[in-house]
C-alpha cells in the first residue's frame, strides 16, 4: 500500500506548484506559499519555503527584468536568512536574534495593507451598484488632432469606389522581383510632370505603375522634393487628394 | 420656492456630491443649517415614497444616486456604463497611499515589494491620488495622498470611513510608527 504511493509525504512540499503570473511580487509569493500551508508566520520554516520559492522564481527569466530583479532580491533575502540560522548570534543582551524578525515584519505590514486593499475593494463594489444620473466614465482625452472629425457616406463610398477602380496588385505568391524603383528616377519624373503644367495629382503621378512600391517611392520623392524646396505638397483634409505644385524660382 | 427643492434641483442636475457649502450657494436665503434640514426633508421623503434613488453622502457632500438594489436592473442596460473597477495592484498601492499619507513612493515599494510607479501613475490619471507635498531627505521626494474622487469612487464620506488599522484583521505591532521616516527617505 504504502510503496504505491508517488511520493514520499516530507519531499511533497518541493512540488508545490504556482502561478508566477499570478503574483504581484515577491512578498505575493511568499505570503501565498506561507498562508497556504498553514505556516506559522511566526515560525517560518525558512528551509522549505526557500526551496519552494526559489522553484517558483525558476521561470522567471520569462518576465521582464525588473519583475525578475524583485524576485531575485527576495531569494537572496531568503538564502541569506537560511545561512544565519545555521548560526544564531547574539545581541549585547545575550538574546539570541530571531534572523527571520525583518522579513515577519515586513509580511505582516504587506498582509496588512492587502486586507485594507480588500476593504477598498469590497466598498467600490458597493459604490458600484449605485449609480449617479447619466453618469459618464471619465476618461482622458484621446489624441485625436489628425484624424477626420467628420465624414459623410459620400465619401466613404468614393473612397470605395477609387479602391474599386484601381488594379488590384496580384497576390505576393506570383509575383516576380522587379527593377527595383529608384528614387532619383521618381524624383527627376515628379520634376518633370511640373514642368508640363503648374500643378500634378500625386494619384497621376502614380497610376500608370499602380503598384504599392511605386506609390511608396514616389510619395517619398515628393517629400524629399518638398524638403529641397522644389516643390509644395498640398492637401485640403486628410484623405482628400494629394497635389503637388511647381515652387517658383523666386520664393526660393 | 421651499429650501428642499432648491436643493433637489441642484442635487438633481449635479454629476459630483455637493457639500453644504457649495448648495448654500444656490439660494440667497440658504445658509449651511439650512441645506442640512433640507437634505433630511429630501431623504425622509425619498424614503417615504419608495423612490429608487437617494440622497447619499459621499466625500463630504451629497449626491442623489440611486439604491443598491436597483442594481441588477441598470446592468441591464448597455447605456448606463459601470463604475470601471481597479487593478489588485491599484487597490493595494491606494490602501498604502490612504492609510500612510502623505506617502513617498520608495516607502510604497518597500511595503509592497515591487516598483509602484506605473500604478502611481495610473491612480493619478484617474485623479484618485495626487501630490501633496515633498519629502524630507535626498531628492526630496514627491509625497503623495488621496484625492475627493477617491472617496467619491468608494462612496465613503471621508477618510474616516476607511476601517481603522487596528480593525484589520492583520494588526501591525510596533514599527508601524516608523513608518513616516521610511518614506522620506530616498526617492
Amino acid at each position: 500500500m504504502l510503496q504505491a504511493l508517488p511520493a514520499a509525504p516530507q519531499e511533497q512540499p518541493d512540488l508545490y506548484q504556482v502561478d508566477l503570473e499570478r503574483f504581484q511580487g515577491p512578498l505575493d509569493l511568499l505570503l501565498h506559499l506561507i498562508r497556504n500551508q498553514d505556516v506559522d508566520i511566526f515560525d517560518i520554516p525558512i528551509a522549505r519555503i526557500t526551496q519552494q520559492f526559489l522553484a517558483a522564481i525558476e521561470r522567471v527569466d520569462r518576465l521582464e527584468l525588473e519583475r525578475a530583479g524583485e524576485f531575485l532580491e527576495m531569494a537572496a533575502i531568503l538564502v541569506r536568512i537560511k545561512a544565519q540560522m545555521l548560526f544564531p548570534r547574539r545581541t549585547e543582551d545575550g538574546e539570541e536574534e530571531d534572523p527571520r524578525a525583518e522579513l515577519v515584519r515586513r509580511l505582516l505590514e504587506y498582509e496588512h495593507f492587502r486586507e485594507a486593499a480588500g476593504h477598498l475593494e469590497a466598498a467600490e463594489r458597493e459604490r458600484a451598484r449605485r449609480w449617479t444620473r447619466g453618469w459618464v466614465e471619465v476618461r482622458p482625452a484621446p489624441p485625436l488632432a489628425d484624424a477626420p472629425l467628420e465624414t459623410g457616406w459620400d465619401e466613404v463610398w468614393d473612397a470605395v469606389l477609387r479602391l474599386a477602380a484601381r488594379d488590384a496588385e496580384p497576390p505576393p505568391g506570383y509575383r516576380f522581383g522587379g527593377r527595383p524603383v529608384r528614387m532619383d528616377e521618381k524624383m527627376e519624373l515628379v520634376l518633370a510632370a511640373l514642368q508640363e503644367s503648374r500643378r500634378v495629382e500625386f494619384a497621376a503621378l502614380v497610376s500608370p505603375w499602380g503598384t504599392r512600391m511605386h506609390a511608396v517611392v514616389s510619395l517619398l520623392a515628393c517629400l524629399e522634393l518638398a524638403k529641397r524646396s522644389q516643390v509644395r505638397v498640398r492637401q485640403a483634409a486628410p484623405f482628400a487628394p494629394l497635389w503637388v505644385y511647381r515652387r517658383r524660382a523666386e520664393e526660393g | 420656492m421651499r429650501p428642499s427643492r432648491v436643493v433637489e434641483a441642484v442635487l438633481f442636475a449635479s454629476q459630483t456630491p455637493l457639500s453644504a457649502a457649495e448648495l448654500a450657494r444656490a439660494g440667497e436665503d440658504l445658509d449651511e443649517d439650512a441645506v442640512e434640514a433640507a437634505v433630511a426633508e429630501l431623504r425622509a421623503e425619498y424614503e417615504r415614497e419608495g423612490r429608487a434613488f437617494g440622497v447619499f453622502e459621499v466625500a463630504g457632500g451629497w449626491q442623489i444616486l440611486t439604491r443598491p438594489e436597483f442594481a441588477p436592473v441598470l446592468e441591464r442596460f448597455d447605456s448606463v456604463p459601470a463604475n470601471p473597477r481597479l487593478s489588485a495592484p491599484a487597490l493595494e498601492t491606494l490602501a498604502i497611499v490612504a492609510y500612510r499619507q502623505p506617502v513617498g513612493r520608495a516607502e510604497i515599494e518597500e511595503i509592497r515589494g515591487v516598483g509602484s510607479g506605473g500604478v502611481l501613475k495610473t491612480l493619478q490619471e484617474r485623479e484618485l491620488v495626487e501630490v501633496v507635498g515633498r519629502g524630507e531627505g535626498l531628492g526630496r521626494p514627491l509625497l503623495y495622498g488621496t484625492t475627493r474622487r477617491f472617496l467619491e469612487h468608494f462612496g465613503f464620506r471621508s477618510t474616516e470611513d476607511l476601517p481603522r488599522p487596528e480593525e484589520l484583521p492583520v494588526v501591525l505591532s510596533r514599527r508601524n510608527e516608523d513608518g513616516r521616516q521610511d518614506g522620506a527617505q530616498a526617492g
